[in-house]
């Protein structure tokens, strides 16, 4: 894939070179016997719908589990409070002007985010779900529209069995008709010789 | 730890490299796209609010006006990203320098300008002399008119800088004032905290509007040009 990335790189550096474009299939072939690993991530693995769970927005909930056999459920709590007296104590982090920013930054944060995060999260769920409905909407009106025409066609084609059956009485009617008057113009016929 | 109040507004170098380039590219990160039509809520949210933007801002503007859309998205919603992301400790605003703020400033400006004087020559040169001013004051109010037209940019750009740096200056007195209390006397302490939480909020709302007002005035001298 490489190669056609080269090959139209080299197209649009110099023009004269547009016609190697024509050689690229026979390219790709050839450099075919180059991808010996077996094809992976192709088509595309779907993505999980709910990423993994998280404790306190920044620790995921396998490191929890991974400790629980050996330290119980205090273990990564006591880590977390030993290596936060270590940074302090040793001045790896120390508490400055911006301390108190971050705090206060955070703490808002946090408050902003227990607050409204589960009606925003409601609203997002509800315009996927307005999306979803037109869409939907659109597919049974097509289909309601599709329905009315065969029942439409189904109408029609009765009708025309029907005007057949008319047309089939009034063509024995006709004949019916022509019956009688040819025996009529015979039974005149028959009169009039007798006569003479 | 700064030694000084000027370190958070220096730019910021990786090993004697200018950093400013990744920072600047930074809220780009933080912007997916996404090719579906369904998707997880945080698209969803962002391509709500940018739709909700855009029909805000581009609704005055005629066919002429709205070609200019993209830039003025962009605009917008760079700006009040960087400026949201300031109030993380430790960060650096680009819109914070007064060099970026003009330079966003002034070819916007001078945009909105040109275009006017090439396909309005009329209209844009009438907008000098406001309507129903005595005979004897216009040469005097053209010449104050002019000068309003060539200090817009100059606005826009000290405009934001200065919101913005003020208000980081102001967080950083307040936060190195609660840390000098803090052994001193806890309850003044306190109350200056709660101060500093009322200010966070504040620079939060700054943020925004500052974003919004510079478009705005961006896409107000377009209207007045197109």
């Amino acid at each position: 894939m490489l190669s056609r990335v080269v090959l139209s790189a080299a197209a649009t550096a110099a023009p004269s070179l547009k016609n190697a474009a024509f050689l690229g299939p026979g390219v790709l072939q050839a450099t075919r016997t180059f991808h010996t690993g077996q094809p992976h991530l192709a088509p595309v693995p779907p993505l999980p719908e709910y990423g993994g769970k998280v404790r306190y927005g920044l620790i995921p909930e396998e490191f929890f589990q991974f400790l629980y056999p050996k330290t119980g459920v205090t273990g990564p709590y006591v880590l977390g409070t030993g290596l936060i007296l270590y940074a302090l104590s040793k001045e790896i982090y120390v508490i400055s002007a911006e301390t108190f920013t971050a705090m206060s930054l955070i703490g808002i944060m946090v408050y902003g985010i227990k607050k409204y995060g589960p009606s925003v999260a409601e609203y997002a769920d509800k315009l996927n779900e307005q999306k979803l409905a037109q869409l939907e909407e659109a597919k049974q009106a097509s289909i309601q529209q599709i329905q009315n025409a065969i029942d439409m066609e189904k109408l029609q084609q009765a009708l025309t069995q029907k005007r057949h059956y008319l047309f089939d009485v009034q063509r024995e009617k006709e004949t019916v008709a022509k019956c009688i008057a040819d025996l009529k113009l015979l039974a005149k016929k028959a009169q009039a010789q007798p006569v003479m | 730890m700064n030694e000084n109040l000027f370190t958070p507004f220096t730019t910021p170098t990786l090993l004697t490299l200018p950093a400013v380039v990744p920072i600047i590219l930074f809220p780009t990160l933080l912007f997916p796209t996404s090719k579906h039509l369904v998707n997880n809520r945080l698209i969803t949210i962002q391509q709500n609010l940018i739709q909700l933007i855009l029909k805000q801002m581009m609704m005055i503007h005629n066919t002429k006006g709205r070609t200019w859309s993209l830039m003025l998205m962009s605009l917008i919603i760079f700006i009040a990203t960087t400026n949201l992301l300031w109030l993380l400790p430790h960060s650096f605003t680009p819109t914070a320098q007064l060099s970026m703020n003009l330079a966003m400033a002034i070819p916007l400006w001078a945009g909105t300008v040109i275009t006017g004087l090439r396909f309005k020559t009329k209209n844009s040169l009438a907008h000098f002399l406001p309507q129903g001013t005595p005979t004897f004051l216009i040469p005097m109010l053209v010449i104050i008119e002019t000068i309003s037209l060539f200090i817009q940019p100059v606005a826009l750009a000290v405009r934001l800088t200065a919101n913005i740096t003020a208000g980081h200056l102001l967080m950083h007195l307040i936060g190195s004032a609660v840390l000098a209390l803090l052994t001193i006397n806890f309850f003044a302490t306190s109350l200056t905290f709660v101060l500093l939480l009322l200010l966070t909020i504040l620079e939060i709302a700054v943020a925004l509007i500052q974003a919004y007002v510079f478009t705005l005035l961006v896409s107000l001298y377009l209207h007045d040009n197109t």
